[in-house]
């Protein structure tokens, strides 16, 4: 009995430690910003390799999400004979819900688990320690635009995501199952709030994108450096990003549509 | 050792993991000349290193380099002292995502404003200098592991530093590659008037070129001297070490208990 009490005051006190370290790194990495004339070309270069180079993924998931939206909302709405709402359920199911939370588990299956093997290899290869013995900080160079960048094109991926889906399910509701184009875009015009609605989402994926990349990027600069320990790395930015998503969704939904 | 130490380690004691890697260790590195700190593997070689270059910091115990207490340094000064240090890790460090070029390049991209011809000419002195000029254009995916370490030394004296740091340079090299690294280490050394410290466990290649020689074993400096004092010093652990002698003061044997009854012979303790 004694045993399981102090296993379990020894995983409380780790997980505490692991989450101070990582404060801590998160301190040093947006405390440490680099000039502009060397971070940016950085930044710019790792919005490509965690932003665009998602976008593929992103776009063919956001339109077959949006496909069986369709299909979805078009089978349950037209038993009440609403089946001209689609498009208001589509777009508000997207923007509100699906888009920042597919990209954002998107994100981390794709650009995360990269993110965090690329660092972790850094440190098993010992480039990271060379880098500080040339007197670089490789928070600076290395961490710190891979975490702006992550932060940056989540939201960008996101809004990609919804206008795909929107297109999606316009393809199937109204090009193959005959719903009334006016009814689809105007319905929808008329039931999404910029405010309420999009920036809301807009914020959701701003959170998500930070916390993703900030898990990846601190996986990989914390992990053990073998081939073992980059693995174990690997797998923990997925699990912990798709749970610290999805938790942080119910939180966010709470606090902006509860009408408590 | 001598009096115008560039590298002062004074009662330098570390400890990791609960196990004490250092117990008091002091050390004097002269200024321009080759150190040579070798010892058994898991001495804590490496340790010594990173403890010299503040990547690790002591328990306790004074470590300076060029008068400066390099534990104490706040981040900035750390990282400019260690601008004026080189370190070649013992798996080169290149970084596979730059070309040889760039990356004997990216010290002197980020720490200088020089113009792209002037870094041209710099990168291709110091690839000349190590004999590997013609293979700028190369991955490091390309390169053997001999090419690697040249590679990452021309890397490590694109800025003419002060002091450059060897860690286990001869490790896993044929005789070929193990010439060219001793050649260039001591021609380096003479031409540039660097301060120099090897770690190695290599004995014959590491006495050939040093001047000054330390053993380290069980966590304390058990020898050192010149290369002629040391092979003349009167401790047994030092000669076994530098004879590379199976038995001795550190023994064949890991601590075991009787052999008999492991056996399960007549007459063991049961």
């Amino acid at each position: 009995m004694m045993d399981r009490i102090a296993a379990f005051g020894r995983v409380g006190i780790e997980t505490i430690a692991s989450f101070g370290r990582a404060s801590q790194f998160l301190a040093g990495v947006v405390g440490g910003v680099p000039k502009p004339s060397v971070g940016f070309p950085l930044l710019i270069r790792q919005l490509y390799a965690v932003g665009v180079l998602s976008l593929a993924i992103v776009v063919v998931s956001g339109l077959f999400i949006g496909m069986v939206l369709g299909l979805q909302g078009y089978t349950i709405l037209s038993d009440f004979g609403s089946e001209a709402a689609i498009g208001q359920m589509i777009a508000l199911t997207l923007v509100r819900e699906l888009a920042p939370v597919v990209t954002a588990l998107l994100f981390a299956g794709r650009a995360g688990s990269a993110l965090t093997a690329e660092i972790g290899l850094m440190k098993a290869t010992e480039q990271l320690s060379s880098m500080e013995m040339m007197g670089v900080d490789p928070l600076r160079r290395v961490i710190a635009p891979r975490l702006w960048a992550g932060f940056l094109a989540m939201p960008v991926l996101a809004m990609i995501f919804s206008v795909v889906g929107v297109i999606g399910g316009m393809l199937v509701g109204v090009e193959w199952l005959g719903v009334f184009e006016g009814s689809y875009w105007g319905n929808m015009q008329a039931s999404v709030d910029f405010v309420d609605d999009v920036v809301n989402g807009i914020i959701k994926s701003v959170v998500f994108g930070f916390v993703c990349a900030w898990i990846a990027v601190y996986q990989g600069y914390d992990c053990v450096p073998t081939s073992a320990g980059i693995s174990s790395a690997t797998t923990k930015t997925v699990v912990y990003s798709s749970l610290a998503v999805l938790g942080l969704d119910f939180v966010l939904t709470a606090v902006m549509f509860g009408n408590f | 050792m001598v009096s115008s130490a560039y590298i002062t380690l004074k009662d330098v004691v570390f400890s990791r993991s609960g196990r004490r890697i250092f117990d008091g260790v002091t050390l004097n590195i002269p200024k321009g000349k080759i150190t040579a700190i070798m010892g058994p593997s898991g001495t804590g070689k490496t340790t010594l290193l990173r403890l010299i270059g503040g990547q690790l910091r002591p328990d306790s115990g004074l470590v300076s380099v060029a008068g400066h207490d390099v534990p104490k340094l706040k981040r900035r000064d750390l990282y400019r002292l260690r601008e004026k240090m080189g370190m070649l890790f013992q798996s080169g460090a290149l970084f596979t995502d730059l070309s040889v070029y760039e990356n004997v390049a990216f010290p002197l991209r980020v720490h200088t404003a020089l113009p792209e011809d002037m870094i041209r000419d710099i990168v291709l002195m110091k690839l000349e200098a190590v004999g590997l000029r013609g293979a700028r254009q190369l991955m490091p995916s390309e390169l053997s592991g001999g090419m690697t370490r040249r590679v990452a030394l021309a890397r490590s004296i694109a800025l003419d530093p002060e002091l450059i740091m060897y860690d286990e340079p001869f490790a896993g090299q044929d005789p070929i590659a193990m010439g060219v690294l001793v050649k260039l280490i001591r021609d380096l050394n003479s031409s540039m008037g660097l301060t120099s410290v090897l770690v190695s466990h290599d004995v014959p290649e590491s006495l050939s070129i040093c001047h000054f020689a330390c053993i380290i074993a069980d966590g304390k400096v058990i020898g050192e001297g010149t290369p002629e004092e040391l092979r003349a010093h009167p401790s047994e652990r030092v000669q076994q070490f530098l004879n590379g002698e199976p038995d001795g003061p550190v023994p064949f044997h890991y601590p075991s208990g009787d052999t008999a009854s492991d056996f399960g012979f007549p007459g063991g303790a049961s």
